[in-house]
């Protein structure tokens, strides 16, 4: 059975309800929009349009709006759901109506980061500035909320309670892992010279990881390739240090936790989105091969003997929670279940 | 005990040595031999992998389906491996067809620069549920540094593991243990390493870089291989064995699977000749070997100063028709 997206929906809004009511009848526009993000972003107006009269307007911004409508057409044919087709770097004029800006346009994908470093760098850098350009000709403008990355702390000291939005450790400028997380803070710090400068209202989003539906089982993130690696009949290769400790949100969760960030009337903020729960990369991969019936072995493949050192990159939502009631509706379990689901029916490989 | 994952490649590495003129025959009285030793992989195929069989490089007496087929057939224990370098190997065409045919490890190999190529082939092996390893070939031309960055590249793409070649045989113990330690270091996943013979180091050069913490490691029956071969497996596995290591391989089954592959599959047991330590010396890959040979002979040229001169040229797999470009400019410079 196909899991109810829907569902999870109403179940992320439950609480938060109350705290959206400033995004009635606003006009939102999300960049990177046809992504994990926005599709999310996307049910979740659906669900506030169709189960609660929100009668928001989301506009989506891609450079392939033909994938999305492909892909997802029961949200490409919403008349709320509008898509523009164009590049980050090139954006000049928005609809004037937009109310809301998400700016998410970079991809996650640490292949595209090692492969074409000064792309990833120049869509960060040329696409927020275009973007918050754009932004300032807004004459309805409420809030910029720039989707930033957990990447930019570095290297942390572990810390099982999470980083802190104030804890960046070390990033090594010269590794080839720094062009996106390099570029991702330069970005944060551009905004906040536009919210300085310029005064636009401007929030910063640190996400961290998430689940479910509308994630790619390719992308080369653990928990996908486990996935993966479980529906093709195992094992689950967990590669590196398996005491890693990571943290998973949902989908629908995360659309109403940046909807709730988006409608708070605090500004100039910066905070960390995630799930704040972690789990090892032993116990994630047996989770997963619990999900089925049939026995599935895990293989650890590690380049060192002695694995006591390993990363733990949760999120410590202290300063979100303070501001923000929201609450994880989805549990790590539900999550799992339903991303399964999901790929049976979406996924070539299931 | 630790345990050492071997990988053999004795019937790809050792076409090489005979112009990849192995038999479906022969494939088959090798890989049940290594099957019965219990060699955890036995990589087949054309001497530079899979799809490379060509007028440049070489064509192979059979094609890829066959060689594969045959092995499988035999490989009861053993997983059957490839050797790919994104050019040569297509996804479509070749890459697709070998997993079909059951390809258990698939090695996705590029000259140690160039990892960016190996992107869709590592993604593909995994999105198939492979075992995907990331394969830096001719390691001598890079830095331990340049070597990470580039194995950091493969690792993201998806390998499981990183193994570097040292395709001209041209490493000595210390620069092993400085290129494994980096990577062992700043890698997540596991280290191997691919030796030649060209200065009679691949067993030597082996046990270095095992000890600076490589956990897989090729070797061949007798050293079958490019140029002056690759680290004799059953010397390797004896090897480990005194040094207190575990590769799962059966000693007697191994002496006995090298015993029957000299007598059916090489015309001659590899020798460290004098134009493998040339090319050793000159660091120039020893799949080359083949090809200066003939051509030298035709143009009555000296293969030591082919090897020179093709060294400084640092030339990589692939560029074998250098060698020809090479050796007219000999005969040029010879002409009063």
């Amino acid at each position: 059975m196909e899991p109810d997206l829907q569902q999870n929906c109403r179940a992320s809004s439950t609480g938060l309800l109350a705290s959206l009511e400033p995004l009635r009848g606003q006009t939102i526009l999300v960049t990177g929009g046809t992504g994990f993000m926005g599709k999310w972003m996307a049910e979740a107006v659906v669900f506030l349009n169709l189960q609660h009269n929100f009668g928001i307007t989301l506009y989506l911004l891609s450079r392939n709006t033909e994938a999305f409508r492909n892909t997802v057409p029961h949200l490409a044919r919403q008349p709320f759901i509008r898509l523009l087709e164009a590049d980050v770097r090139n954006v000049r004029d928005l609809p004037e109506n937009i109310s809301y800006v998400i700016h998410a346009a970079a991809t996650p994908d640490r292949r595209e980061h090692a492969t074409q470093p000064l792309r990833v760098i120049e869509t960060i850098l040329k696409g927020t500035i275009s973007v918050l350009d754009a932004s300032l000709r807004l004459p309805l403008l409420n809030k910029f909320l720039y989707i930033s990355s957990n990447n930019v702390y570095g290297q942390t000291h572990n810390n099982t309670n999470g980083i802190a939005e104030n804890s960046i450790g070390y990033l090594d400028s010269n590794s080839i892992n720094a062009a996106y997380p390099e570029a991702k803070r330069l970005a944060e710090t551009i905004c906040a010279v536009y919210r300085n400068q310029q005064k636009l209202p401007v929030v910063t989003v640190r996400p961290f990881a998430f689940t479910g539906p509308y994630q790619d089982l390719e992308k080369p993130w653990a928990l996908n390739n486990f996935m993966r690696d479980a529906i093709l009949g195992g094992p689950i290769r967990i590669l590196g240090n398996e005491h890693t400790v990571r943290s998973y949100l949902y989908g629908s969760d995360m659309a109403f936790w940046l909807l709730a960030i988006l409608s708070s009337p605090k500004p100039a903020n910066t905070y960390n989105l995630g799930s704040p729960e972690g789990i090892s990369m032993t116990h994630l991969a047996e989770k997963i091969a619990a999900s089925f019936h049939h026995k599935i072995d895990i293989v650890i493949k590690s380049a060192k003997d002695d694995n006591t050192h390993y990363s733990v990159v949760i999120p410590d939502l202290s300063t979100l929670t303070r501001d923000i009631p929201v609450k994880k509706a989805i549990s790590l379990d539900e999550a799992i279940a339903a991303t399964l689901q999901w790929y049976q029916h979406h996924s070539t490989i299931a | 005990m630790k345990q050492i994952l071997i990988s053999d490649p004795t019937l790809r590495d050792g076409n090489h040595a005979v112009a990849h003129q192995l038999s479906a025959e022969q494939i088959a009285i090798y890989a049940a031999a290594a099957n019965k030793a219990r060699v955890p992989i036995v990589e087949v195929g054309h001497g530079n992998g899979l799809g490379a069989s060509s007028l440049q490089v070489g064509e192979s007496l059979v094609d890829d389906i066959t060689m594969l087929t045959t092995a499988k057939k035999y490989l009861t224990f053993s997983k059957l491996g490839i050797h790919v370098i994104p050019g040569f190997a297509t996804i479509q065409r070749d890459l697709k067809k070998a997993i079909e045919l059951g390809v258990d490890v698939i090695r996705v190999a590029a000259h140690c620069t160039e990892a960016d190529i190996t992107q869709r082939h590592l993604g593909f092996a995994r999105e198939k549920g492979k075992e995907a390893f990331g394969v830096l070939m001719m390691s001598h031309m890079a830095a331990p540094g340049l070597l990470v960055e580039e194995a950091q590249k493969m690792v993201q793409y998806g390998a499981e593991a990183i193994i570097i070649m040292d395709s001209a045989g041209a490493l000595l113990p210390p620069d092993v243990t400085d290129r494994i330690e980096a990577l062992v270091q700043d890698l997540p996943v596991p280290v191997g390493f691919h030796a030649h013979n060209n200065l009679g180091m691949a067993t030597a050069n082996s046990v270095a870089a095992l000890q600076a913490g490589a956990k897989i490691l090729d070797g061949t029956a007798r050293g079958f291989g490019a140029g002056a071969g690759n680290a004799q497996l059953e010397v390797l596995v004896a090897v480990l064995e005194k040094m207190g290591y575990s590769t799962g391989i059966d000693l007697y089954g191994m002496l006995d699977a090298a015993d029957i592959a000299e007598k059916n599959i090489m015309p001659s047991v590899p020798v460290i000749k004098s134009e493998s330590i040339v090319s050793g010396l000159a660091g120039v890959f020893s799949g080359f070997s083949k090809h200066v040979a003939r051509i030298s002979k035709e143009y009555n040229v000296d293969q030591r100063d082919v090897y020179f001169a093709l060294g400084k040229r640092k030339v990589v797999a692939g560029q074998e028709d250098i060698i020809i470009e090479v050796i007219l400019d000999i005969v040029k410079n010879k002409q009063p």
